[in-house]
Order: C-alpha cells, then structure tokens, then sequence
C-alpha cells in the first residue's frame, strides 16, 4: 500500500546526472513510497543494459553532432531522447511494483489531454497504432522502477539517423532492438506542451494513488529537483494539519559517483560482449576487408583481407588495430603511426568509421 | 510451484545447495516465473569475487532487467556458460540451470528452508 507520494522533476537534462539521480532515488524510496520522476535529456541515444551500443547506434555521428550516448539500467532496446520527449519513471519496493496501476496513471493522464492512448503487448504506449511511450524495467534488491518516453516533438529526423544501422556487418551477442513506428503526441494534440503534460502526469497519479492515503500528503524533492506540492489526500481536507514537505534525501556522494559511472567509458563501450565488426570497401588501389574482434571496447584482433599490390599493407594495419580502443580518434592515431600515403590512410579510417 | 526440498533458499528468490564446500547457485521457480521468458543472461567470470547481497550478473526478459544477488561471499569457481547461448534454460529447468559455482565462501545471507521459503512465496503470491 502506497502511503507517500513524491514527484520529482530533474533541473538540468544531462543524460548521465538524470540517470544517476534516477538510480539514487532507487536507492532512497523505502517501503509504502512511491516516487514519480520526470527528467529529460537533451540529444541523447539511451541503450537498453544489454545492448552492443554500435549494433544500435551510430556513435561516431551522434558524438559528432553533440549528442551523448547513454545505457540505462534497464532492458530493452535503444531510443532517441532530445527535448521534445519526457521521460517518467515510478520508483518503489518490489511489494508496492503494480504495472497495471502505473499503466493506468499514463493512460489517464493521456486521456484527460485527448490523446487516445491504448496498450500494447509490450507495455508500451500506442496512439493510432503508432508508438509514443516505450517503457522498461529494473529490479534489484526488493526494489524497482518502470519508466519510459513520452514523445511530445521529438525530431523524428534524428531518431532514423540515429538509429539506423551502419555500413558494418556486425555479429553480436547481446540484446536486439526490436523496430517500431513512432509517433509524436503533437500529431494528436498540436499544442501540447511537456509542462502539459507533466502536470497532466502529477493530477492523474494523485487520482489513482491518492485514495490509499489516510493522512495529509506532501510531495518532496531532493535539492537537485524542483520543489512540487500537489497531492492532496481525499479523506484529509480539513482535518489533517498539513504536512511539511519531506525531504527527499539523496545523498550527494552517491549521486556524484553515479554519475560518473553513467559518463565512463567502460559504462558506455566496455561490456564484456565479444563481437566481431566488418567492413569492406574497394579503392582504386584495391580491395580491402577489415575484420576486428572486439571485446571490452577494445579490438583484440585484427584481420586485413586485402588485393593491394603492397603486401606490407595488412600486415601493418593488422599490428597497429589489435589493442587499439575501438574508438574514432584511437583508430585515427593508430593508422597515423604507419605512415601510409595521406590518402591511403584517409580512405582506411574513413572506412573503419563506418563501423563506428 | 517447484521448491526442492534439499536446497536452501534467499529471499531474493535464488536458490543455493553447498557441495564440497563449493556454493552452487541458481534462480527459483517463482523467480523464472516472475520474470517471464528470459532473453539473455550477464554473468561473471572464474576468479571473479562475489560479496554476499550484492549483485554478480543480470538477466533480461522482455525489457527488464533483474540484477542477481550473491547469497554468499566468495570465489567464482565457475559458471555455467551453457546459459549464455541458452538463457531460455533458466525457465524451462530452473533448478538444473545452475548460475555460478562459488568456493572460498567466507560470508552467507540469511537462508530459508524449503518450508519457510514457500511460505514467502504464498506470501508475495
């Protein structure tokens, strides 16, 4: 039974400070609580825990761009954040986790903006058949969260260039995407805003939560969120003294090393999933294949298939790649030792971005 | 709902069974039945150290993940790499599908019996 109600809405829309908070808030949500946390990140690809993020991603293009790449703790498969999405997540004990109840607070909220939200059979939100709400989980310790995306105006353009697959063949273990049709919520309701929406988020948990309570209801933010007070308990209006805001305390310490981990490279790119990468081209000197295992976010090894009249060729490329990070400037500094004619070596790390 | 009588239980829902001094460790019955069809499984290494409560791997169903929790402290004697290309196992033979094999156990979590387990369970239904 849920007794507290806590919103929290992130300041800032850095993907690895929002994931830690979210992650602290984990840590922090006890028995009989029930936070709801609304963040956005701005141009960011979040991939699911177990994915390979150059299977699903286009690293070296988002990175150019501006962008961040993300894994969040959670299942599932990679999706594109800017700030036209608003992302939910309800944290709580295991014994308190109720889908359908959470479910409900989406769909209500939806319905009261006009937005004919229904289901699928992947707990994700649909409009029109079309998907606007993804949605995925994480349990540890007794305790879990649901959260997912609310695409209000997403900029559809980057999701495909984001998201669609590179040049390289890639053979991965490792969790798949799985494609879907998306839609923006502003195709439905044209004037939709994410503060709309936010607030459309708040009155709908108070209506499906604030029955449980039997005493006056304060809703409390950590000192990194916004301060909002909007749940008000049904049986309590007068009687009940109001209730200070609680203090949400999430520790700072935590929150600093989390984030960290969220921003590392070995978070990002350093999983323990072998896979092998590979590209081919044929350039006016000739033909070449490429072939890289990596593992950990470094190449192990490294195959060059080549019908290059230089026959120093792959056996150099092949000696400066293994152990190189599987990185783009780590591969352009790894090809600028071998002292290849400056066209040669552009034409070969062009084609090892597009493995990237 | 299966619940071995000779293994002994956490409240996490793993399961454990000590041989020779080498914790074998898996996940329950009503575990893999919680979490549905589970698509791929994280696991350590040999050699790896596990700290009793705290998490050695993950597996994922249809989009979540649930970290697994060591229910003792020790050494990673081995794991069982069949999983990794057959995760599907961990819902078909729960109990067979064994997870890590743990030596050097200094530390243990508070373990239920079978009894006591499966009062947990009824209670969390």
């Amino acid at each position: 039974m849920i007794h507290k109600l806590f919103v929290c809405r992130a300041r800032g829309t850095n993907p690895y400070e929002n994931l830690a908070l979210e992650e602290a808030l984990l840590h922090r949500v006890g028995e009989g609580e029930l936070i709801l946390y609304l963040w956005q990140n701005e141009r960011t690809v979040v991939i699911g825990k177990n994915q390979n993020p150059w299977k699903e991603c286009r690293t070296a293009l988002l990175e150019e761009e501006g962008g961040h790449l993300a894994r969040r703790l959670s299942g599932g498969g990679a999706v594109f954040h800017d700030l036209g999405n608003l992302n939910f997540t309800f944290l709580m004990s295991a014994g308190d986790y109720d889908l359908p109840r959470q479910l409900t607070v989406l769909e209500r909220a939806c319905q009261s903006l006009g937005i004919p939200a229904q289901r699928s059979g992947r707990n994700d939100l649909l409009a029109d058949g079309r998907k606007f709400s993804g949605n995925a989980f994480y349990s540890h310790a007794g305790k879990s969260y649901h959260h997912g995306t609310l695409m209000v105006d997403v900029n559809m353009e980057n999701v495909q260039r984001y998201l669609s697959p590179s040049k390289a063949k890639l053979a991965a273990k490792g969790v798949d995407s799985v494609r879907s049709r998306v839609v923006n919520l502003r195709e439905f309701v044209p004037d939709l805003t994410i503060e709309h929406l936010s607030d459309a988020l708040i009155s709908a948990l108070a209506e499906v939560y604030c029955s449980d309570m039997n005493v006056g209801t304060s809703i409390a933010c950590p000192p990194t969120c916004d301060p909002l007070q909007i749940c008000h308990s049904a049986r309590s209006e007068e009687s009940a003294p109001a209730t200070p805001v609680l203090p949400l305390n999430v520790d700072e310490l935590d929150l600093r090393a989390l984030t960290e981990k969220y921003r590392s490279e070995e978070w990002l790119y350093g999983q323990k999933l072998p896979f092998t990468a590979s590209v081919e081209e044929r350039f006016p000197w000739g033909g070449v294949e490429l072939q890289l295992d990596v593992n950990e976010g470094v190449i192990r090894a490294a195959k060059v298939y080549t019908d290059a009249m230089d026959d120093t060729l792959a056996p150099r490329v092949e000696a400066v790649l293994s152990g190189c990070a599987f990185r783009g400037e780590a591969l352009k500094s790894a090809l600028a030792g071998i002292c290849l004619p400056a066209e040669q070596e552009g034409q070969l790390v062009s084609l090892l971005e597009t493995a990237l | 709902m299966a619940i071995p009588n000779e293994l002994r239980y956490t409240k996490d829902h793993e399961w454990l069974k000590e041989e020779d001094g080498v914790a074998v460790i898996g996940i329950t019955d009503f575990a893999q039945n919680a979490l549905g069809d589970v698509v791929f499984i994280n696991l350590p290494e040999a050699g790896d150290e596990v700290v009793a409560g705290e998490s050695f791997g993950d597996v994922e169903s249809v989009k979540a993940v649930s970290d697994l929790l060591s229910p003792v402290s020790g050494i990673v004697k081995a794991v069982n790499e069949e999983l990794i290309d057959a995760p599907e196992m961990l819902n078909s033979d729960p109990y067979g599908a064994w997870i890590i094999k743990v030596e050097q156990v200094t530390d243990r979590e508070e373990l239920l019996d079978a009894d006591d387990y499966e009062t947990l369970c009824a209670e969390e239904g």
